[in-house]
């Protein structure tokens, strides 16, 4: 029930709107133990297995069709709000900037600022739609993978072949659009410097911007190395252990949001 | 020998649509002739697979057809008929958006066995237009789960809905075949709403941006999926929630267009459409898209964040803010990329991981399938299992030492290698589940993950 809880977890903290588009997992999980406790007497060959089966399968494609039409929405909400945000950046800079036809320095940082916590937040909400996409398909690997454990059925290679290629988890796009993203972040920050920092250290507040989307972040780096840790079925197509070098950082910071943070 | 299995699945045909009342007669005549032309490699697949899948998994599709590396790729590539086994295996790399088919196949598949009229007459009138091979695996889909009788109570439900799109289309089909991609769309926006299969639209709108040289197979696949797609849905009308997958590269122009048209309040969906151009793009993408846009625009310079409850949270943030300084805030932003990146870093890993792995297992599947076949009587599932444990595990070995690298390198020559030597050495065992059996393997992981761990 690791990962269930895990995941349980995952939607609590998710962002608004974002609950209910998960994988239901735990019912999942309840079919299979109902198909397995049926089963034994009447294992392959029978029609009400097989009747079982595309019932489960039934509802698994229920679900991905549930993922792909949040994730695709989400994406061309992404894709406006890149194209929009490049083009403020652009207003901004064309009318308050040193060039620009009504250079204003306070106006001109004013904007900036907001800029700088939009495109930070924008960033970070593609992150977590592809975190979205991951643990719903580490949801499915599980759940079929249990599905053929419990039932004998070799349901879970050539469905996992189907879902790899569902637009849900061809995330190509997102990420480019994030690294598109960092470089422009990169184009609108100041360079960084050592003072900065020392005062961040001091400071009372740390996680005050996006603390939403920030707090999620946190938690989905700490999920995916907990969900990563070895559990009695590893096996050939369990991933391997996340280490995280800054675990602690990250831990401390998700307790305490109002900490001060040890930059490493 | 090709008649035969037209034959049967015609009389299936007739007996599910006589269940339902619905009446086809008009497209039945071009059974025959669809079904015959289109089988010179089925009856292979149908004798080997179907006979033995059926009384195992009926309800099932997908897992019908392990046994032939290339069924499994038709299930969701266009492009893998049996004459194509090589299209199959280059499709997911690349990650072409060209094959969600399948989940269509397999919900409906359970919900109704009532989708041969339609793929048969879509092929009828589908093979002047698109390449054959993609009907052909078309046609497997569907035709295990018609002898399997359970599906009826549903069918009987989604019958009595679809009778008079299955005219429209029948109408459309037999009428004329110039005009069907663009009639297709129109019959998908039609019918396919409550159900939302998503999937199968998105590919003829991405496609004009990206990719030409698949452009034939595109008209066939969406065109494939939607077929199944209707069916499913219970109902039917103007509306359509098809989804469409868009790309910058589709905003762009769909800007471009606005901006001609004078700005977003003014540009009309219509017009849109038609400066737009674009194959396969309907106006209700068109709506959807504008009306996002506007809000998207017209949203006041605050927050671009989502709902409200984030709007709140960000404002409440920024009169925080005025009470620190600039740099604070700056360098808070700063901390708050780094996590991000780094999320976003190590889920980039763990997808391709999860893509590696997948594949090696699915290589290392059909490898053995291939020597199985030369060792009759070994049953391919079971025989295979021991010495792919051994495979995987080095494979997962591997991949445990390079994560510390964050370089998820594996060589697929060594572990094939490796794969070769245990087969020829080893004797074939018929144990459990291949999943479960991993006594022999689990040993192995723990002592490297205590290397990695000190």
């Amino acid at each position: 029930m690791k990962f269930g809880k895990r995941l349980k977890q995952q939607i609590e903290e998710t962002l608004p709107g974002w609950g209910d588009k998960f994988l239901s997992y735990k019912d999942l999980k309840k079919l299979v133990k109902l198909i397995s406790s049926c089963a034994p007497p009447m294992m392959s060959g029978s029609l009400e297995y097989g009747k079982a089966e595309a019932e489960f399968v039934y509802l698994l494609n229920n679900e991905i069709d549930k993922f792909n039409a949040f994730f695709m929405e989400q994406e061309e909400d992404f894709i406006i709000r890149h194209k929009e945000l490049q083009q403020r950046i652009g207003r901004v800079i064309d009318t308050w900037g040193p060039n620009g036809s009504q250079p204003s320095e306070t106006d001109y940082k004013e904007e900036l600022a907001k800029i700088r916590k939009d495109i930070v937040d924008f960033h970070g909400e593609m992150v977590l739609l592809i975190n979205y996409s991951n643990i719903n398909y580490t949801g499915l690997a599980k759940i079929l993978k249990k599905y053929d454990k419990r039932t004998g059925g070799l349901l879970r290679s050539p469905y996992i072949q189907k879902v790899l290629q569902q637009p849900f988890f061809t995330t190509d796009l997102i990420s480019k659009l994030v690294k598109e993203c960092e470089s422009t972040i990169d184009s609108v920050f100041p360079p960084p410097c050592d003072e900065e920092r020392t005062l961040v250290l001091g400071s009372a507040n740390i996680g005050v911007a996006g603390e939403g989307i920030f707090r999620n972040t946190v938690a989905a780096l700490l999920t995916m190395q907990e969900i990563r840790k070895g559990s009695s079925t590893y096996g050939r197509f369990s991933l391997p252990p996340l280490n995280l070098p800054e675990t602690d950082v990250i831990q401390s910071n998700s307790l305490q949001i109002n900490s001060p943070i040890a930059i490493p | 020998m090709e008649a035969r299995p037209a034959v049967s699945v015609q009389s299936v045909v007739a007996s599910q649509l006589s269940n339902c009342g619905a009446s086809l007669s008009s497209s039945l005549p071009m059974y025959p002739t669809s079904l015959g032309e289109k089988y010179p490699k089925f009856p292979d697949l149908q004798q080997a697979s179907t006979e033995k899948e059926l009384k195992q998994y009926p309800g099932t599709v997908v897992s019908s057809l392990p046994s032939s590396s290339g069924a499994v790729g038709l299930m969701f590539s266009s492009s893998s008929g049996f004459s194509a086994d090589l299209h199959f295996s280059s499709v997911p790399p690349q990650e072409k958006h060209s094959g969600p088919a399948p989940f269509n196949s397999q919900s409906t598949n359970s919900e109704t066995s009532i989708q041969l009229p339609h793929s048969g007459v879509l092929q009828s009138t589908a093979s002047s237009q698109y390449l054959i091979e993609n009907n052909e695996p078309w046609c497997i889909d569907p035709l295990p789960n018609f002898l399997d009788p359970f599906p009826v109570q549903n069918s009987q439900v989604a019958c009595s809905n679809k009778q008079s799109d299955w005219q429209e289309w029948a109408d459309l089909v037999i009428n004329d075949e110039d005009a069907l991609a663009s009639n297709w769309n129109d019959i998908m926006a039609d019918t396919s709403i409550a159900d939302s299969e998503p999937k199968e639209e998105k590919q003829p709108l991405n496609f004009p941006m990206q990719q030409v040289q698949a452009s034939q197979q595109i008209p066939a696949v969406s065109v494939e999926t939607s077929v199944i797609a209707p069916s499913s849905s219970a109902a039917s009308g103007a509306a359509t929630k098809q989804r469409m997958r868009w790309t910058p590269e589709l905003h762009e122009a769909f800007v471009e267009a606005v901006n001609k048209l004078g700005g977003s309040e003014r540009a009309t969906p219509k017009g849109v459409l038609k400066l737009m151009k674009v194959e396969g793009l309907t106006i209700y993408h068109v709506k959807s898209h504008l009306q996002k846009y506007r809000t998207a625009r017209y949203k006041p310079e605050a927050s671009d964040g989502g709902s409200s409850e984030q709007k709140q949270s960000s404002i409440d943030d920024l009169s925080s803010l005025d009470l620190k300084t600039g740099i604070e805030i700056t360098e808070a932003l700063r901390l708050q990329m780094e996590v991000q990146k780094r999320l976003h870093e190590q889920l980039e890993i763990q997808r391709n991981l999860q893509l590696r792995i997948e594949e090696q297992g699915r290589y290392l599947q059909q490898m053995f399938e291939k020597q199985c076949k030369s060792m009759p009587g070994v049953d391919l599932a079971k025989g295979s299992s021991s010495t792919a444990d051994d495979a995987f595990a080095q494979l997962s070995d591997g991949v445990q030492n390079s994560s510390g690298k964050n370089d998820p390198g594996v060589s697929q020559i060594d572990t094939a290698k490796e794969v070769d030597e245990k087969r020829k050495g080893r004797e074939r065992e018929v144990p459990g589940d291949p999943e479960t059996n991993i006594t022999s393997t689990s040993d192995s992981p723990p002592s490297k993950r205590s290397k990695l761990d000190e």
